[in-house]
C-alpha cells in the first residue's frame, strides 16, 4: 500500500468523525494538519488513532501515540513504521 | 444571605417527557388524566431475570436522535445524530443521551424566556443541572470492552469522562449556551431536580446571579432501572397505566421513569423590566435532612421540620401540595400525614403527578415543578390517578407510642386527593421531593400579580 492509498483510507476514517466538516476532506494531502486545517477537536485525535489501528490491522505503541504530530504525514509515517515492525 | 427586595421568577421551561413530543403535548395529556407509562421492551427482553417491566421511558427515535455505534467498541455509542439539527456535532460528541435532552430542553426554556444572546452568555447567567445516576450506558459499554473483552483503554476514546461525569448535564449545557456565570450540579438522589432549582433560586435571591438555567435530567437507562429493580421497590402486578398508584391501599412500589425538566429562572425586576411573561414566582425554598441515620426510611420528624422551615417566613399557604407521592407503601403514608400535620385537614388539595408519569429519579423534582407551574397556568389540579381505595385502618407506625402525628387513617383525607383533574383557583403551590440519604426539599411558588 503506497502513501497515497494510505491517505485515501485515512480520509475514509475522517469521514466518520462527525466533528470534522466533510467539505474540508476534499483535498487532504500529507501537509494537511488535523487541528489547524481540519479544525479537528484535539480530543478526537485518539479516536482517529484507534480507528486507524483497526483499519490497518496494526497496534501502535503508547509512546508513538504520545509523540504523534498533528499532520497527516505524521500518521502515514507511523502506519508504515508500525507495519514494518510487525 | 438573602438580599432584600430580590425576587425570583420562572420565565421559561423545557423538557423531555415519555410519550410526548413537546411541552404542549405533556400539558394536554396531564390534564386529560392520561398515563405516560408503558411496558418496556428493554426490560421484558430479560425475561425472569428482571422483576418489573413497566417504565416511563423515552427512546432515541422519539427524540429524533440516532445512535452512531462505534466501529471499534462493542455496544458503545460513538456519538449521536440530531435529526432536527438542534444541537451541533461538536456538542453531541461530549454528551450522553441525558445531556442531549438537557441541551434541547435548555434551548426551549431560553426561547420561552426570551433571553438575548448577550443575556444568555453573561457572567450573571448560571447553569445548575443534576442527574440522579451517572452515565451508566456509556460506562457499562466502556468497562465491558476493557475488563471482559480485554480491549485497550484508548478504544473508548476521549468521551468516556465527559459523557459520564457527575455534572455532565450542566457542563454540556454550559458549553452549548456559553454562559459565563456558575456551572454546577447538585446531587440529592430523588430530590435532585428540585434541589437544583432550589439552589438556583438561592443564587439569584442571594444576589450571586441574575439568571440561572436549572433542573434535573435522567436519561433512559436500563442500568439505572436495574438498581431499583434489584431492591424490589418497583411496582409490579398492574397494567402500565395502573402501576403508579400513590396512596392507594394496593400500592406496591414506584414506577421507574426517565425524562428531563429544565427551567429558566430570572431576577423578578429584571424579567419585568424587559416585559417577560412571568410563569410563576418562587416564594420560598427550604431543604433539610432527617438526621436519624436511616438511608431509606421516610421520616415524619424530618418532614415536620421541612414544613416548619418552609413556612417560617411566610403567611402564605398552598392551594395545592404537589407531593413526592412515589406509590411506595411507607413513603406515601408518612408524607400525607406530614402534609396534614402542617396544613390541617382542609383548604388545599394534594396532587401526585408520579401517578401519571412515574418516578423520574433525578429529574422528578424538576419535571414535577414544571407540572406545578402548568397547574398555576391552567388553574387546575393534576390528579392522583389510581388512588382508588385509601386505607381505613391506621398505619402500623401510627399505633406506636412515639408517634406524634395525626391519628387518623388515610381514608379520612379522601377529599384532599382528587382522582381526576379539576379546575379551581390556584394562587400558591408547594412542591415536595425527598431522596435516599434522608434529604428533603420543599419549594413554594405563586402566580404573579
Amino acid at each position: 500500500m503506497d502513501r497515497q492509498e494510505i491517505i485515501k483510507e485515512i480520509v475514509e476514517i475522517l469521514k466518520t468523525v462527525r466533528t470534522i466538516n466533510p467539505e474540508k476532506l476534499d483535498n487532504v494531502t500529507e501537509d494537511t494538519d488535523f487541528i489547524a486545517d481540519l479544525n479537528t477537536p484535539s480530543t478526537e485525535m485518539i479516536n482517529i488513532a484507534a480507528k486507524v489501528e483497526q483499519k490497518f490491522d496494526i497496534e501502535f505503541e503508547d509512546d508513538d501515540i504520545d509523540d504523534l504530530g498533528s499532520k497527516v504525514r505524521d500518521i502515514v509515517d507511523l502506519i508504515i513504521a508500525t507495519k514494518e515492525k510487525e | 444571605m438573602q438580599v432584600s427586595g430580590r425576587k425570583v421568577a420562572v420565565v421559561g421551561m423545557g423538557g423531555v417527557f415519555p410519550t410526548c413530543s413537546n411541552l404542549a403535548e405533556f400539558k394536554e395529556k396531564l390534564f386529560a388524566n392520561e398515563s405516560l407509562l408503558r411496558e418496556w421492551d428493554k426490560a421484558t427482553a430479560h425475561g425472569k431475570n428482571i422483576r418489573s417491566t413497566v417504565a416511563g421511558f423515552v427512546t432515541e427515535a422519539e427524540m429524533d436522535l440516532e445512535i452512531i455505534p462505534s466501529s471499534i467498541m462493542e455496544n458503545y455509542p460513538e456519538t449521536y445524530i440530531d435529526k432536527l439539527n438542534r444541537i451541533s456535532a461538536n456538542n453531541l460528541a461530549t454528551a450522553d443521551v441525558g445531556s442531549i435532552w438537557a441541551m434541547i430542553s435548555t434551548l426551549d426554556a431560553i426561547k420561552m424566556a426570551g433571553w438575548s444572546t448577550e443575556e444568555t452568555e453573561s457572567e450573571q447567567t448560571g447553569v445548575v443541572i443534576g442527574s440522579g445516576g451517572g452515565g451508566h450506558e456509556i460506562l457499562r459499554a466502556a468497562w465491558h470492552n476493557f475488563f471482559e473483552l480485554k480491549k485497550k483503554s484508548r478504544l473508548a476514546g476521549s468521551h468516556n469522562v465527559d459523557r459520564a461525569m457527575v455534572y455532565r448535564d450542566a457542563a454540556n449545557v454550559s458549553c452549548l449556551i456559553k454562559n459565563k456565570g456558575v456551572c454546577e450540579s447538585i446531587g440529592s438522589a430523588c430530590a435532585t431536580g428540585l434541589g437544583n432549582i432550589g439552589y438556583a433560586y438561592r443564587l439569584i435571591k442571594f444576589g450571586l446571579q441574575d439568571r440561572v438555567i436549572a433542573g434535573g435530567v435522567e436519561g433512559t437507562s436500563i442500568e439505572t432501572f436495574l438498581g431499583f429493580d434489584s431492591m424490589q421497590v418497583l411496582s409490579r402486578g398492574f397494567s402500565p397505566e395502573k402501576s403508579s398508584r400513590p396512596f392507594d391501599i394496593n400500592r406496591n412500589g414506584f414506577v421507574c421513569a426517565f425524562g428531563g425538566g429544565i427551567v429558566a429562572l430570572e431576577e423578578y425586576d429584571l424579567a419585568k423590566a424587559r416585559g417577560a411573561k412571568i410563569l410563576a414566582v418562587i416564594d420560598e425554598y427550604f431543604n433539610n435532612s432527617d438526621g436519624d441515620g436511616d438511608m431509606f426510611a421516610p421520616s415524619f420528624a424530618g418532614q415536620q421540620r421541612l414544613w416548619k422551615g418552609l413556612l417560617a417566613n411566610t403567611t402564605k399557604r398552598p392551594d395545592v401540595v404537589k407531593v413526592h407521592g412515589t406509590s411506595t407503601p411507607a413513603g406515601d403514608a408518612i408524607e400525607l400525614l406530614s402534609v396534614v400535620d402542617a396544613l390541617g385537614e382542609t383548604g388545599y388539595h394534594v396532587s401526585a403527578p408520579k401517578s401519571q408519569f412515574g418516578h423520574m429519579l433525578g429529574a422528578a423534582g424538576s419535571v414535577e415543578f414544571i407540572a406545578s407551574v402548568l397547574m398555576l397556568e391552567n388553574q387546575a389540579v393534576l390528579p392522583c390517578l389510581n388512588s382508588d381505595e385509601l386505607s381505613e385502618n391506621l398505619e402500623g407506625f401510627q399505633n406506636s407510642e412515639q408517634w406524634n402525628g395525626p391519628k387518623k387513617p388515610l381514608s379520612v383525607f379522601r377529599d384532599l386527593i382528587p382522582q381526576q383533574s379539576f379546575q379551581k383557583e390556584i394562587n400558591t403551590i408547594t412542591c415536595l421531593n425527598y431522596g435516599f440519604g434522608g434529604t428533603n426539599s420543599a419549594i413554594m411558588i405563586s402566580k404573579d400579580y
